[in-house]
């Protein structure tokens, strides 16, 4: 009897271990793809040095120049946590100089000039409805169609059906950041005629500050507000120029005004900071919003996304990753 | 005669509903079924465990295929649809995926046992035999099930399984043919491996387990070796060996839910056949297959795919007819278990070589 014992003892040890053994295979074998895991906090973090970020393990996302930046890499630490309600993402990259311009205007005493220089920018393409083959080639099946092709510019940012859609999220140091934001986007279907890129419902994004003739400035700082992060005037704060003869040499003005979104356009909070030669960026937003042109996210499933980062560029330059994975941790 | 019975029969008016059914007969049968007590004790189990997660893997499998889609472009969706948005969808799909892990591994114990305690003596051969025909079977319902959510595991493991299957001398082009329908993995592929997967493949496991069951009835279960009065001692099968497994499926049931609640049913990235960067890693229960083709390459890759896997799975058959002494005593089949362990420690060491090669 002590001999039965002993044997089915020894089988529950083994089953114990199978069973162990098993739960371990729930992980999908195969190619490693780079993992950002997502740690839950109890507590949202309120900035970016919040204790909360501790928690989180960085994923050192690496990017690849594209265009003028070929050859070119950048590195971006990446961390994420999330809430009962909210998801958080910090990205830190290492930048030499910080890109607001986006075309500011500067008047040397005579008249108004664009000045040069455009905006540093970082961007998230996730998946709303599954986009072909976007899990294993990323932004390449979306964003960059064949140089040549018929809808090769208005079609540049888009999918290939209408059934297969993306939700880009689009920070911009100069024209969303300053309102507290990032621009909420979409992706659909492109078109011989159509980019398949759209604005979330709602209102948002920037508005240009110029004259019917394209000349000069129309708008400047209302009495009694204060410009917001960067110097950059927010179409809000903007009151329009009454005495051009008040400027002097030198002076400058916003020429994309960010406007203050609201509906699904809104979505997406920001927090940035730029010192050291660095930028560092957090971005937030409801797991889920209830709306139809955002990802909803299950912290049970795990989601494909892929970045673009501009260094003072226009679309057409960027430094673009490879696609990573985002889990959520328990 | 035959006349007069029918007309005895139609003259007696069906009371119970089994009565009506005509299966008061089989109903008395079952209810007077005497089996050994030990059938089903908390020391002997895995083949009451089997039993229940089978019928786990058929009820969650079925479920399963009320959402399922086998096309390219739809069963991914299908399949992320049933396990993110409906109600319990992750629990079914995580029930079906360690499922079919668990049995594999109870299914290897209950044989390791039958083995050791020489349960395929005479006059038990055919119940061994009839067992190790089920074993076989599983990995085809793991190789066809592996292609269904359209994953990238899925769907690499398959290409890496079609290019084993075409190296078999003489038939290997014709199999591949039959199972792929033409020259690439697409939508014809799918929807022979879900027809395999749902009904021919079942259909076969239900009739190998009638005979299993067959034989188990005719030929009884296996006693203990040490005979004593308690192995002696019967029970009504229904309702006491019954309820007992109503409490081990319902406990398999429970354990198997929490495991799917905590850790879902992985499930990739959707299949990218212009991908071939992706490396699938062999899954736990064929490392030492994928160790045999490894080491056996070119000319000889016959031998890992075929010869050895063969041989062994026909040694295997071919036990109770090897060892046909009626000795059960593990101590008194010394050389039988010598072997027995050779091979298993032989396999086990390219599991654990194939484990180290491809997952650490």
């Amino acid at each position: 009897m002590r001999k039965q014992k002993k044997t089915s003892l020894v089988m529950f040890l083994v089953l114990a271990f199978g069973i162990v053994f098993m739960m371990n295979s729930h992980e999908v074998i195969g190619a490693s793809k780079q993992t950002l895991s997502a740690a839950k906090v109890k507590k949202a973090p309120a900035g970016l040095n919040d204790p909360a970020w501790k928690k989180a393990k960085v994923a050192d996302v690496h990017f690849e120049g594209k265009e003028s930046f070929a050859g070119k890499n950048a590195l971006v630490a990446t961390k994420a946590v999330y809430t009962d309600q909210e998801i958080y993402f910090l990205f830190s990259w290492k930048d030499a100089n910080k890109s607001v311009t986006k075309g500011a205007w500067a008047y040397d005493g005579q008249k108004w000039q664009h000045q040069k220089g455009n905006e540093d920018r970082i961007s998230l393409l996730f998946e709303i409805n599954r986009i072909n083959n976007f899990a294993t080639k990323g932004c390449a099946i979306t964003c960059h169609v064949p140089d040549g092709a018929p809808n090769a510019k208005e079609g540049k940012f888009g999918t290939a059906t209408a059934a297969e859609k993306g939700d880009l999220w689009h920070w911009k140091a100069a024209r969303s950041d300053p309102a507290g934001f990032a621009d909420d986007t979409w992706l659909t279907n492109t078109s011989e005629e159509k980019g398949g890129r759209k604005s979330d419902a709602g209102k948002g994004g920037d508005t240009r500050n110029m004259t019917g003739d394209k000349s000069m400035p129309k708008y400047m700082l209302a009495p009694g507000k204060m410009l917001a992060k960067n110097g950059i005037l927010l179409a809000s704060d903007a009151v329009e120029i009454k005495d051009y003869s008040a400027f002097k040499a030198g002076d400058t003005l916003t020429y994309r005004m960010p406007k203050n979104p609201e509906g699904s356009r809104a979505d997406i909070k920001a927090q940035s900071n730029y010192a050291n030669g660095s930028w560092t960026v957090m971005l937030s937003r409801n797991l889920d919003t209830g709306h139809d042109d955002d990802v909803a996210f299950n912290p049970r499933k795990k989601y494909n996304f892929a970045m673009a980062l501009f260094d003072d560029s226009g679309d057409e330059n960027s430094y673009d990753s490879e696609v990573v994975t985002l889990q959520f941790k328990r | 005669m035959r006349a007069k019975t029918l007309n005895n029969t139609a003259e007696k008016r069906p009371e119970s509903l089994w009565e009506k059914l005509a299966l008061d007969g089989m109903v008395m049968r079952l209810r007077t079924l005497e089996i050994y007590s030990g059938a089903l004790t908390w020391n002997r189990f895995f083949g009451s465990l089997l039993l229940a997660l089978l019928v786990l893997l058929f009820l969650s499998g079925a479920f399963m295929a009320f959402y399922y889609s086998p096309a390219p472009g739809y069963a991914y969706d299908s399949v992320d649809y049933a396990l993110f948005s409906l109600p319990f969808g992750d629990a079914i799909k995580g029930i079906h995926h360690y499922g079919w892990n668990l049995f594999l591994i109870v299914m290897g114990l209950h044989l390791a046992r039958g083995f050791i305690v020489g349960a395929y003596k005479p006059p038990r051969q055919f119940v061994w035999v009839s067992g190790v025909l089920i074993l076989l079977i599983v990995p085809a319902f793991i190789i066809t099930g592996d292609l269904l959510p359209w994953d990238q595991k899925g769907y690499w493991s398959t290409q890496v399984r079609i290019s084993i299957m075409k190296s078999v001398p003489w038939v290997g082009d014709i199999m591949v043919q039959l199972v792929q329908g033409g020259p690439m993995t697409g939508i014809v592929a799918l929807t022979r491996f879900y027809v395999l997967h749902i009904i021919f493949l079942p259909c076969l496991l239900v009739l190998l387990l009638g005979i299993h069951f067959h034989f188990i009835w005719q030929r009884g279960l296996c006693g203990l070796i040490s005979e004593d009065n308690s192995s002696k001692i019967t029970v009504r099968f229904f309702p006491f060996i019954f309820n007992r497994w109503l409490v081990l499926f319902l406990c398999v049931t429970l354990v198997l839910g929490f495991i799917s609640w905590y850790w879902p049913a992985p499930l990739g990235d959707p299949a990218d056949p212009t991908d071939s960067t992706f490396v699938p890693k062999p899954e736990w229960w064929v490392l030492f297959l994928n160790q045999l083709v490894s080491i056996f390459r070119g000319p000889w890759s016959v031998f890992g795919s075929v010869i050895i896997p063969g041989g062994l799975t026909a040694l295997l058959i071919a036990v109770p007819f090897i060892d046909s002494s009626s000795e059960r005593h593990p101590a008194r089949r010394k050389i039988t278990l010598i072997i027995a362990t050779i091979i298993a420690m032989v396999l086990l060491t390219l599991s654990i070589i194939g484990y180290l090669e491809h997952h650490v």
